[in-house]
């Protein structure tokens, strides 16, 4: 069966890092049914850090995700990695992140980084068991010591493994990097996408909603993104122009952002073999 | 009046309390989830307290190449937990821990930067330079620099992200506080002279009244050397606690508390502070000194201090693991009524020995619960504590002048110095 269309939008107004503007708008946006907001524009430069609005919007989320654009030029990817791990968690396993930069190798580099000391943690690393007074499994904690073209970082990260495993990882084709593990991709028509498992077609709010739902239907497309440049007057614009695809859907009503989207949660068992070979 | 107290909440991890999370009041497993942060905020901010802080460290928990399986961890991004409580309260500061080691100036200046404006103005930097030698590999190849040289590079970036405060504030519109309130919590003298010359509060630990009576005076002597005016630097030492209707009850549940550090768990708190995996050792013979200072990654003068007194007295591994515990890092740990509690703070208040405490509960969070329930109503009874806030912003909690309008000249000319 094919998933429902997906609607995703990009917010890059300086008046995000402006809560009495943001919170309406987020919950607006969330309202009107978008699965994904994206905060910024991969390429476009930014007035703000989205990393911290997200983490501030966590409180916020119910049905829809929110994936702050995560430039190179903001901190090393152990502080990226330490971050979206606690907004995934905060925010419900909510999350997607949009790396990007002006070097996209090295932007690569930076989210190859980030997955490492991820998965550097097991998925069932924890106990927590009071009685026993054991809080953890050691030997599912490994040292990622993760060496790339840009960054080296040991590791194990102070911050557990995301609630999703790995936050959604989207890739903009006007700021491509290249990553097997690219879960979205946003491309305009005619444009070279990048590789990802799900593709939404960037349009403008006069989009030709039927053809998009023939090749949604058709399995050429996931979804849609617009992106906003007045974000207060076009998403009321936004959702009236594909309430035809977006009405009525099927959607998952519990879950984390990958199972609302049917993308597949990464799992890791790290195991005492393992790190003793 | 009385003199008022301030209080900051000192929330790393689950408690101050290496056991702590196993205490029937704790609740380990919530640090993953918003409500756990969104009870705790609101909780301190009932409690009027000025700031949240949260401690952070960039590395991971381990002794030696091992990660400890019985101690509370990892903890998470302190920038998110609090960009987090603030979408759920409106007065409680909050205060983030970042390195000046392993940021950029422009990468901190663009997160505080935002931060101020989330939070409405609520925000502050604790500002460390790091000082675990693991920390340096999770950042590439270059070892930790020496302690003189984080701290000049403290200095540099300091300065430099002010002039970029400046900058965002005149292109992109002000943030509330400007920049965010300058938090320190160095000991040494390198420490303390930084503090002197840049922190508008600072943390430390006061076992006594006289340490804090001390500490206080020193500080004030060195901010006012440094051309700045005293009362503008808050000196809040560490307090932990542990409160109960009598003071026997008090000293029983801290015993009780004590009681659930099981020897594993001593063992592996040790391991960490000494950064040597001790597991490996036979905990029931005499500590093993020369294989751990072979092994430790810290200054080995310096473990060979903390070693000292453990073998002269020929007490085994465990005995020295069992000892350490009972004393984490030094604070003052309150054990008594909240009567007694009260009391005590005011005391020191009045005696100059602090401008108010770091609460450190020994577990999280029944035991802050039990402190805004039971000793904050004290507080206010007894005139020490405010009813409600001055204002918005943590400036305004903490009584502290704005930046730079509020500065006098010899405060501008050492904030761009510095």
């Amino acid at each position: 069966m094919t998933h429902p269309f997906i609607l995703s939008a990009s917010v890059t107004q300086a008046e995000l890092s402006d809560p009495a503007w943001a919170a309406p708008v987020l919950a607006q946006a969330q309202s009107l049914g978008l699965d994904m907001l994206l905060l910024g524009r991969a390429g476009a430069p930014l007035a703000f850090d989205a990393q911290v609005i997200a983490a501030w919007a966590a409180s916020q989320l119910t049905t829809m995700g929110v994936v702050p654009v995560v430039g190179t030029g903001l901190g090393h990817p152990f502080h990226t990695a330490r971050g979206l791990s606690a907004v995934d968690w905060l925010a419900g396993g909510m999350l997607g992140w949009n790396p990007a930069g002006p070097d996209a190798a090295q932007v690569a580099d930076m989210a190859r980084a980030a997955n490492a000391l991820w998965d550097g943690w097991s998925d069932d690393t924890l106990i927590i068991d009071k009685d026993s007074g054991r809080y953890l499994d050691t030997t599912k904690v490994i040292v990622p010591d993760y060496r790339g073209s840009h960054y080296r970082t040991r590791g194990p990260v102070n911050a557990m493994r995301p609630r999703q495993g790995n936050p959604v990882l989207v890739a903009d084709a006007d700021a491509p990097f290249d990553l097997a593990q690219t879960d979205i991709s946003i491309a305009a028509q005619g444009q070279s996408a990048p590789s990802a498992r799900l593709r939404l077609i960037r349009v403008g709010l006069d989009a030709d909603v039927a053809m998009l739902a023939a090749a949604h239907a058709a399995g050429e497309i996931a979804g849609a993104h617009v992106d906003l440049d007045d974000a207060v007057a076009q998403l009321p614009q936004l959702a009236a122009a594909f309430a035809p695809v977006i009405e009525g859907r099927a959607r998952a009503t519990t879950g984390t952002l990958r199972q609302r989207l049917g993308l597949p949660t990464p799992f890791v068992s790290h195991s005492a073999t393992e790190e003793a070979a | 009046m009385a003199k008022q107290l301030h209080l900051w909440a000192f929330l790393q991890g689950i408690g101050h309390y290496p056991s702590g999370w196993r205490h029937a009041g704790a609740r380990p497993a919530d640090v993953w989830s918003m409500d756990y942060y969104r009870h705790v905020g609101q909780l301190v901010e009932r409690g009027r307290f000025d700031a949240i802080v949260f401690g952070d460290q960039l590395q991971s928990r381990k002794g030696g190449d091992r990660t400890p399986e019985r101690l509370a961890m990892p903890t998470l991004d302190p920038m998110a937990l609090l960009s987090a409580i603030a979408s759920v309260t409106s007065h409680v500061g909050l205060v983030n821990t970042l390195s000046t080691t392993y940021w950029t100036p422009e990468s901190l200046a663009e997160r505080f930067w935002t931060m101020d404006r989330m939070t409405g103005g609520r925000v502050g930097w604790n500002i460390v330079t790091s000082a675990h030698p693991d920390t340096a590999w999770n950042f590439g190849d270059e070892p930790m620099p020496e302690k003189s040289a984080r701290y000049r590079n403290a200095r540099e970036t300091v300065a430099a992200a002010q002039a970029i405060w400046r900058r965002l504030n005149a292109e992109r519109g002000t943030s509330p506080q400007q920049r965010p309130v300058f938090v320190q919590a160095g000991q040494s003298g390198d420490g303390r002279d930084f503090a002197a010359h840049t922190a508008e509060a600072i943390f430390c630990p006061a076992a006594t009244m006289e340490d804090g009576i001390a500490f206080r005076s020193d500080l004030r002597a060195r901010v006012a050397a440094a051309g700045r005016d005293p009362d503008g630097v808050k000196i809040m030492p560490g307090l932990s606690f542990i409160l109960a209707d009598t003071q026997e009850a008090a000293m029983a549940k801290d015993a009780a508390l004590i009681a659930l550090a099981d020897d594993d768990l001593c063992i592996e708190y040790l391991s960490e502070s000494l950064c040597c995996d001790l597991t490996v050792f036979d905990r029931n013979a005499p500590v093993p000194a020369e294989a751990i200072l072979e092994a430790t990654i810290l200054p080995r003068e310096d473990i060979a201090k903390v070693l000292e007194r453990p073998v002269s007295s020929g007490m085994s591994l465990l005995q020295f693991a069992t000892t350490y515990v009972r004393t984490p890092r030094g604070h003052n740990v309150f054990r008594g009524t909240p009567e007694q509690m009260a009391e005590m703070m005011i005391s020191w208040i009045n005696a100059g020995a602090s401008d108010g405490f770091t609460m450190q509960p020994a577990y999280m969070p029944g035991e802050l619960e039990i402190f805004v329930d039971q000793v904050v109503p004290i507080l206010q009874a007894r005139g020490a504590l405010r009813e409600e806030y001055p204002g918005t912003t943590l400036r305004e909690s903490m009584g502290l002048p704005r930046w730079p309008a509020d500065m006098g000249p010899a405060d501008m000319a050492q904030a761009e110095a510095v």
